[in-house]
């Protein structure tokens, strides 16, 4: 069993909050992501997990124990930098054994262990090599395989793909995954990347400014955001939100009008609305200038201009018209998201 | 997985037993060592601790000792105390007076001319394809023993006078110079010697310096049609501030306490007219064996060093590693 | 254009002609006192000075017969190394402390380390006298040893606290989680990675090891412990004074392995020179 328990998590830099409250509950085998912009607190949350850096506050608990104040190198985690953190004097094969020879694990099951590691992250041909004679991606999969030849109680990965370009990132994903879920062991993620979070979490975790936004599975995440940071955060491109008044059912503002919300609901709101829950129609909610058109192939991305704000429309892919022209678009009303426009807090 | 059982980790390490007695709140048995929390923060003070130790028995008791016996008359025989009287001989004393101004004109002479050439230097070689050549050539200088390079000097211009001889040769001048009679003369060998020998010093720096900075900057400025010489007067010098600062900081340093070549060339003379503060302290300490009156010397010193120190050396340091 | 191209191909020869005047300057002194090592001694002080002389060998006769020249060798090796050799055990394990650290009083203990370097060796030379008298280590090779270690060792200290600061945090932290303890995370990560750094250091506290004069000139004050760079003052034949074809070809002798050295580190020399404040 190896489940993570945060409670009241809490770091401060003198009047600085690095991390705030944050409550958290890591189940056994389960792939969590942390998520948010840089400067969240994410990677300050992992890293006390790690055992790098001590909470101000609050109690992390492993196994039903209280692990505050035990070192790094005593807490069985095994993590996997931004930067890799490779051992620039050891070979691949050295820096996979690394945490064997430091964990006093008998020296006979070493290169039994080195080997099926290497191979799980098909490195194997490289094993003799120094970190600086291999690219970025092999760089990154030596890291992952000194991460997992100890079978730790924990994974914990930084951003571990931000350094590789998009299609190597692509095929890192699926490889860690894979890993994951062949070793069982329960792993923490962090990234800025929603689309890395998406693609690989159990469950999501955002955070903003230290604190924890909502926990949830992607879909969860994705489909029912808790407040606007979410709603703006997730997806690409990310929720409309224009900001309105809302009375009787009907939001309007400048040169938007819907109908068809709930009555019960009332006052200053923001409505959410998803590019893809768009349609450029004959009639609509929304006539406005077209301000960008962004074709990408399988899909057209069309910016339009009300007032101040900008609205992302999907379009279809062999969707076309000149910049400056008018377009009107409607929205679905079933999926439109309700915020409070003073808290952002999701209106239900 | 290879997890040791709760029991088994614990009982096998007495240490991490006692250890989580000791801290409130913990289960006695557990899967997690506890190590010494007050090793741990005492760690990096017991790393750094023989090397302070070892400076401070060669610095701070030197100095604890250099002041107590500046209130003694040491001079053969027993301690004599005799409170300020060596620090009020000292006010008066135009020898340490001429040592100090000494010190400061051929050290600030000797400086200007070293930083002004070392940055010239700097300025024609850092893109010239010859570099690592220039480099090479100009650093020999420096890499002479000091004491090498003094009796090079004393031979050259007082007991072989080729530099007269020259100049006979060139017309210049009719007759061998009187060096050794002269005060400037012999002021004007020692700056010539420390240029020579520590011109490189600068110069090695400078050069990482320019080669260092940003050549982006340097071709977008070129692109807005600045010389090479604008370029390095209103670009590269500026950034170079902290660096300059800091290899001056050292070698004036160096030059203040300069020795050898005072030791070796000129003794001190004409009429200690180019007696320098280290070269006045160690005449009255070992050849005239006034201990407690060198010493006052030593402390009067050590307080102005100490002054530089804590103002300028730190500030260079500091906006150096910014 | 052709203007243009004109004032650079001038300005070239401007710049040529002062690099090239230096490197004069610099190569002219050399190769004359080069030339007084390899003369005989009547050739030296003469009322006109000679410029082209009959080569000789008897300086090198001279400092090896006349002179323990091998042994004032054996003392500058044994002195000098010992002494980088002391550096280094107390300034990486303290380098370590400074840079990966943070604690208390941490820049407070770096800048006391850092002053040490400002402090004349006239200044201490009386009571580091007596000190070593009432030691009874005068006028040996130990006493030297402990006097340059303790010249050097701050700006060796400063020199690999520079090297270990450019290792990234990542990697300590890697090993840490990794199982290392704090000590292997020096011996196996640390100080391999700044293999560089340490070698500089040593050169450059070698070389201010050989120039160091004043401190030697008091504590060898026989030729027990005499030193090349304090040798070359005692090179002294009866009434005509100093013997100059033996200081000078001695100045060779130990300008020739720093030269090769320094040529071997050039491209960290400036990083060594400032004690790491500028990095080349």
């Amino acid at each position: 069993m190896a489940r993570i328990e945060l409670r009241n998590i809490q770091r401060k830099w003198g009047e600085f909050w690095g991390v705030r409250d944050v409550n958290l509950a890591i189940e056994d085998r389960e792939f969590l992501v942390l998520l948010g912009p840089s400067g969240c607190g994410k990677t300050t949350t992992m890293r006390m997990i790690a055992g790098l850096e001590e909470p101000t506050e609050g109690e992390i608990v492993m196994d039903g124990e209280v692990v505050n104040g035990v070192d790094a190198r005593d807490r069985d985690v095994a993590m996997v930098f931004q930067g890799y953190a490779l051992y620039p004097n050891m070979t691949v094969y050295e820096n996979i054994r690394f945490p064997l020879r430091m964990r006093r694990i008998p020296p006979s099951e070493h290169d039994a262990r080195v080997r099926r590691a290497a191979e799980m992250v098909e490195l194997s041909e490289f094993l003799d090599r120094k970190p600086a004679a291999l690219s970025g991606g092999q760089r990154q999969r030596a890291a992952l395989a000194r991460a997992i030849v100890r079978e730790p109680y924990v994974f914990l990965m930084d951003e571990p793909l931000s350094n590789l370009d998009a299609k190597l990132r692509q095929q890192m994903r699926v490889q860690i995954k894979y890993i994951q879920r062949k070793l069982q062991i329960t792993t923490v993620y962090v990234t800025h990347d929603q689309i890395e979070a998406m693609t690989l979490a159990d469950r999501i975790v955002v955070m903003k400014a230290g604190a924890i936004q909502q926990i949830g599975t992607p879909d969860q995440i994705y489909h029912d955001p808790a407040n606007t940071f979410v709603a703006g955060f997730i997806g690409s491109p990310p929720m409309n939100l224009v900001a309105g008044r809302l009375e009787g059912g009907t939001f309007s503002a400048e040169g938007i009008r819907v109908d068809g919300l709930p009555d019960r609901l009332g006052g200053d709101v923001v409505i959410g609305i998803r590019p893809e829950d768009c349609t450029v129609a004959d009639e609509g909610h929304l006539s406005a200038e077209v301000f960008g058109l962004e074709p990408t192939g399988d899909v057209t991305y069309l910016t339009l201009r009300a007032g101040d704000k900008l609205i992302e429309v999907k379009a279809d892919r062999s969707y076309r018209v000149p910049l400056g022209s008018g377009a009107t678009v409607a929205f679905d009303p079933a999926r439109i998201y309700l915020f409070d426009a003073a808290t952002g807090e999701r209106l239900r | 997985m290879p997890k040791a059982g709760t029991e088994e980790a614990s009982d096998l390490d007495p240490s991490a037993r006692g250890v989580a007695k000791a801290a409130p709140q913990q289960p006695a048995r557990t899967r997690f060592r506890r190590r010494n929390r007050r090793l741990k923060r005492w760690f990096p003070y017991l790393l750094v601790a023989p090397a302070v130790i070892y400076l401070m028995l060669i610095t701070l008791y030197p100095g604890v000792f250099a002041i107590t016996q500046s209130f003694y008359k040491v001079k053969f025989g027993p301690w004599r105390p005799i409170g300020f009287a060596n620090y009020a001989r000292l006010l008066g004393d135009y020898q340490f007076l001429g040592a100090l101004w000494n010190t400061f004109l051929i050290g600030s002479i000797s400086l200007a001319l070293q930083c002004v050439i070392a940055l010239t230097l700097a300025f024609h070689t850092y893109r010239d394809p010859w570099i690592r050549g220039w480099r090479i050539v100009f650093l020999v200088p420096m890499l002479f023993m000091p004491s090498a390079v003094a009796f090079l000097y004393k031979l050259a211009f007082l007991d072989a006078r080729v530099f007269s001889d020259i100049l006979i040769r060139l017309g210049l001048i009719e007759h061998n110079l009187a060096i050794q009679s002269s005060t400037w003369l012999s002021r004007a060998v020692l700056i010539l010697a420390d240029v020579w020998q520590w011109t490189p010093f600068l110069f090695i720096i400078f050069v990482a310096a320019l080669q260092g900075q940003d050549e982006e900057v340097e071709e977008a400025a070129r692109l807005d049609g600045a010389s090479w010489f604008q370029i390095f007067w209103n670009i590269s010098l500026p950034m170079m501030r902290p660096v300059i600062v800091v290899a001056l900081t050292l070698r004036a340093i160096d030059i203040t306490t300069m020795f050898a070549n005072v030791f070796i060339i000129t003794k001190g003379g004409p009429a200690f007219g180019t007696e320098t503060i280290s070269y006045f302290i160690y005449r009255t300490g070992f050849r005239s064996f006034d201990f407690g009156y060198a010493s006052a010397a030593s402390v009067v010193m050590l307080i102005l060093t100490v002054i530089v120190a804590q103002t300028v050396v730190k500030r260079a340091f500091v906006s150096a590693r910014s | 254009m052709g203007a243009r191209r004109g004032a650079r191909g001038e300005s070239r020869l401007i710049r040529y002609l002062i690099l090239g005047s230096w490197a004069l300057f610099c190569l002219a002194p050399v190769l004359w006192f080069l030339s007084i090592g390899l003369r005989p001694r009547v050739e030296i002080i003469s009322p006109q000075p000679i410029y082209v002389p009959h080569l000789s060998l008897e300086a090198w006769h001279m400092i090896w017969e006349d002179w323990p020249m091998a042994r004032y060798l054996r003392n500058s090796v044994l002195a000098i190394f010992g002494s980088v050799l002391i550096d280094l055990v107390l300034a990486i394990p303290a380098a370590y402390s400074l840079s990966r650290y943070r604690y208390r009083g941490r820049d407070d203990i770096g800048f006391y380390i850092l002053s040490t370097r400002m402090m004349a060796p006239a200044i201490v030379a009386v009571p580091i006298f007596f000190l070593f008298r009432s030691a009874g280590l005068l006028d040996t090779i130990w006493a030297l040893m402990i006097v340059y270690a303790a010249i050097n060792l701050s700006l060796v200290t400063w020199i690999i606290r520079s090297y270990m600061l450019d290792i990234p945090k990542e990697l300590e932290d890697a090993a840490r989680t990794d199982g290392a303890s704090d000590m292997r995370i020096l011996v196996e990560i640390i100080i391999p990675a700044i293999i560089p750094g340490i070698i500089t250091a040593s050169v450059i506290a070698m070389i201010f090891a050989i120039n160091e004069f004043l401190f030697t000139l008091l504590i060898a004050s026989t030729p027990n412990a005499y030193t090349l760079s304090v040798a070359l003052a005692n090179f002294t034949g009866g009434s005509d004074g100093l013997i100059y074809n033996a200081i000078a070809l001695v100045a060779f002798l130990a300008f020739v392995p720093v030269f090769l050295v320094v040529v071997a580190i050039q491209r960290h020399l400036s990083r060594g020179l400032t004690m790491g404040a500028v990095k080349g």
